[in-house]
């Protein structure tokens, strides 16, 4: 009961970041009824799958100050058991992304207790070894399609809501918006939960929580467990809306490090932080990608546009957007 | 009154004629084209993109100096002279914006098909998108077998396929050995008999591997090494390492334009010895690989054209000549592919009458374009539904292709296989790095 409280409980941020959010939502809500190109339906599905992947590495990158780059491997995961349940068994997508977020957690309490053994640098350059190792290992498993991936089958009987099939990418866009509206009200009861409160202890002082008594290994991999849950549920819904799976596209250290961008551009540690960071780096590249990238003469300036943007960002406030928001609040407060 | 009626009547009827022109003018045909133009194959990019708008540019208007239909015509003739208008965007090698990009070309920009998208990988997603709109595509250059084996009903390729393409190696293999190669007397079959084959490891990389063990096999070859990598990989001397140690007779490649050229450097630096070097097409035959001049020599590649085929083809070199003058290099593997799946296209467009996704299909099922009309020196193109593929191009072919010096010094491809088509000698052994 506590527990659905605390997910409603806004009540820490003034009223101002609550009339955007609300008007956020309602144009979230609205937007396959405003006029719309089907470009821009794809880039607000991919805006909805990496704020999912940003609250998710939150949770343990930003309020518990461990800098994991190595998320795509559960990505994996739960494309993977989305896309072998279905080709293999012919298992609905609300079966088998339950189980493949089980699976994710399992492995994040297998690798997480070695792991969290290591602190700071060591335990970025491990998160990444062990995606790596796990990608590679996809790469030569036959049983998933090695390499070459799995290609989901269409089904043809366009809309299908038990393997998540549609011709229009509106019915993706409801089904997301429902899981991002979900994701967030359980991180926001995250925040206010104990956990929430110890992993904030963590990151000012491990020290200083170990001696209030908090089991700061413990902790550390239940809120990777949490994270993986997020980043695997995601990776189960992007086998369904691209059909087509394999390592080097879900599993990549590309992704993974795209996955800590957004969060930390946005703001790491904070609610906001990782919608933030996704709703600016992920129109950016596909629009700076769509208009320019196919101009002849111009090809590859996107991505030099998009790489500038990130390191003024990264230079003006390395706490992210977010952190110039509250930079400017102090100000305006005298602080 | 009459004749102000008569007048009023004749100044109507002029108008919608004039209009009428007008609108038959100003159709037009849009074609989607999806290449990677950024990213480690932007250098690929590059020539698939001016292939495909050289295709476009010679329908488009009457070229007396190409004997080809499409350039007797400007614009597609059935249609009432729709010129085809090229909408290009840029992948970047990833699977996910391909598609995003197909659902644009599709919905926003109401394109009549696509033609795309180069990488294996890349393709599937995009045809998977056109497959549930119910879009046309046709594929000119993306060589996994596994494309045409799902039964898909609005996919066609025009290119032969890796399956095709790894067997011609191993025929020249088993040629070299009962002294059919030109300029090469038969060489002993254990000089030969060691392989190791190192391919890139996503959609296309991986099938290549696998049909390179599977030949191994049947063609009763020691496959020791065969490893996959990452293309974008900044180092790739382990995997070299491992190639060299069991002293290979032969060294098989799948890779991708910037791994292609560090996989060379690479053996260079570590002083490989293998007796030949091939290359599945790809990096292996691209303008900036060819740059490494000398230490390409002797280095096999299989490709779909190569610039000796427009010393036997007329077409194919008066179209090579027009894409040297725009370009600045010969049509190659890619760009010759490229130019001949918008080709595919405009005859299609022709034979359907229509950008009624229907009327395409219909016409891509039935069309056949023989083979005098084509730049690659293919029988034709003509799509079936045989051996478990639908919408493969049945009237394809393979070349393989050797780096020699040529007599200007610089380096070019000499035609090696197949054996009735080859332009020069063989060097065999290669002088090794």
């Amino acid at each position: 009961m506590e527990a659905i409280r605390n997910a409603f409980d806004f009540s820490d941020f003034p009223r101002l970041d609550m009339t955007v959010a609300g008007a956020a939502l309602v144009f979230l809500l609205a937007f396959p009824a405003l006029p719309h190109s089907s470009f821009a339906m794809a880039t607000m599905i991919q805006f909805l799958m990496f704020s999912l992947y940003g609250m998710g590495w939150n949770t343990i990158g930003g309020y518990a100050g461990q800098v994991d780059l190595g998320k795509a491997q559960y990505v994996g995961i739960g494309a993977y058991t989305t896309a072998v349940m279905m080709v293999r068994w012919d298992v609905p997508f609300w079966v088998s992304m339950p189980v493949g977020m089980a699976l994710a957690v399992g492995w994040s309490f297998i690798i997480g207790y070695p792991l969290f053994k290591l602190k700071g640098h060591y335990f970025a350059i491990a998160t990444i070894a062990t995606s790596l190792v796990l990608k590679d290992l996809f790469e030569v498993w036959d049983f998933v399609g090695g390499a070459k991936g799995l290609e989901l089958p269409l089904r043809g009987n366009f809309p299908d809501f038990l393997y998540l099939q549609f011709r229009e990418d509106y019915y993706y866009f409801y089904i997301l918006l429902a899981m991002f509206l979900a994701g967030l009200l359980f991180i926001n009861g995250f925040r206010h939960s104990r956990l929430g409160y110890q992993l904030r202890a963590i990151k000012d002082n491990e020290d200083v929580a170990r001696s209030l008594g908090i089991n700061v290994h413990w902790c550390k991999i239940k809120a990777y467990a949490v994270a993986t849950a997020y980043v695997a549920m995601v990776g189960s819904f992007h086998a369904c809306y691209n059909f087509n799976i394999e390592p080097e596209d879900t599993m990549s250290l590309d992704l993974s490090v795209l996955i800590a961008m957004m969060a930390m551009l946005g703001g790491a540690g904070s609610l906001w932080g990782p919608i933030i960071g996704a709703s600016i780096l992920v129109p950016m590249r596909s629009y700076l990608g769509s208009w320019l990238g196919g101009q002849a003469g111009l090809a590859g300036l996107d991505l030099v546009i998009y790489g500038a943007i990130i390191m003024l960002i990264a230079a003006v406030q390395p706490r992210g957007v977010w952190g110039m928001v509250e930079a400017v609040r102090g100000r305006r407060r005298g602080v | 009154m009459r004749k102000t009626m008569f007048l009023m009547v004749a100044l109507l009827a002029a108008t919608l004629a004039f209009s009428a022109a007008g609108l038959a003018a100003d159709k037009e045909v849009k074609i989607g084209v999806l290449y990677p133009l950024t990213g480690g194959a932007a250098a690929a990019g590059r020539v698939l993109r001016a292939g495909a708008e050289l295709a476009a540019e010679i329908a488009n208007q009457q070229m007396s100096g190409i004997d080809m239909d499409m350039a007797k015509n400007a614009g597609v003739k059935s249609m009432g002279g729709a010129k085809i208008v090229l909408i290009v965007k840029d992948h970047q090698g990833n699977p996910q914006l391909g598609a995003d990009l197909a659902k644009k070309l599709i919905k926003d920009d109401k394109v009549a098909g696509i033609l795309g998208c180069y990488h294996s990988s890349v393709t599937k997603t995009v045809s998977a998108v056109c497959e549930r709109y119910g879009v046309p595509m046709i594929n000119g250059s993306s060589t996994s077998p596994a494309l045409t084996t799902r039964d898909f009903k609005w996919f066609w390729r025009t290119t032969p396929h890796d399956k095709w393409f790894t067997k011609d190696l191993f025929e020249l293999l088993i040629g070299l050995t009962e002294g059919k190669v030109k300029g090469v007397k038969a060489v002993p079959r254990q000089e030969l008999n060691i392989l190791a084959a190192a391919c890139e490891k996503t959609e296309w990389g991986s099938h290549v591997s696998e049909e390179i063990k599977n030949f191994a096999g049947e063609y009763k070859f020691e496959l020791a090494v065969n490893l996959l990598y990452a293309a974008k990989s900044p180092d790739l001397s382990s995997e070299v390492q491992s190639m060299i140690a069991p002293k290979p007779g032969a060294m098989l490649f799948a890779s991708y334009a910037s791994d292609a050229i560090l996989m060379v450097k690479t053996l260079k630096s570590l002083k490989a010895k293998p007796k030949l070097i091939w290359g599945q097409d790809a990096g292996f035959d691209k303008p900036e690989f060819r740059e490494m001049g000398a230490d390409i020599e002797g280095i096999l590649t299989r490709s779909v054209f190569l610039p000796s085929v427009a010393r036997v083809k007329k077409v194919s070199g008066q179209v090579n000549e027009l894409f040297k003058q725009k370009n600045g290099v010969d049509l190659d593997g890619a760009s010759a592919r490229s130019f001949t799946g918008l080709q595919t296209w405009v005859y299609v467009l022709e034979k359907a009458g229509s950008s009624d996704p229907k009327a395409i299909q219909k016409a891509c099922n039935e069309i056949t374009i023989p083979g005098d009309q084509l730049v690659v020196p293919w029988a034709g193109v003509k799509f079936e539904n045989v051996g478990g593929e639908t919408g493969q191009n049945v009237l394809g072919m393979g070349l393989i292709g050797q780096y020699q010096m040529q007599k200007d010094g610089k380096i070019g491809l000499e035609i090696v296989y197949p054996f009735n088509l080859a332009t020069a000698d063989m060097i065999y052994p290669i002088k090794g790095f």
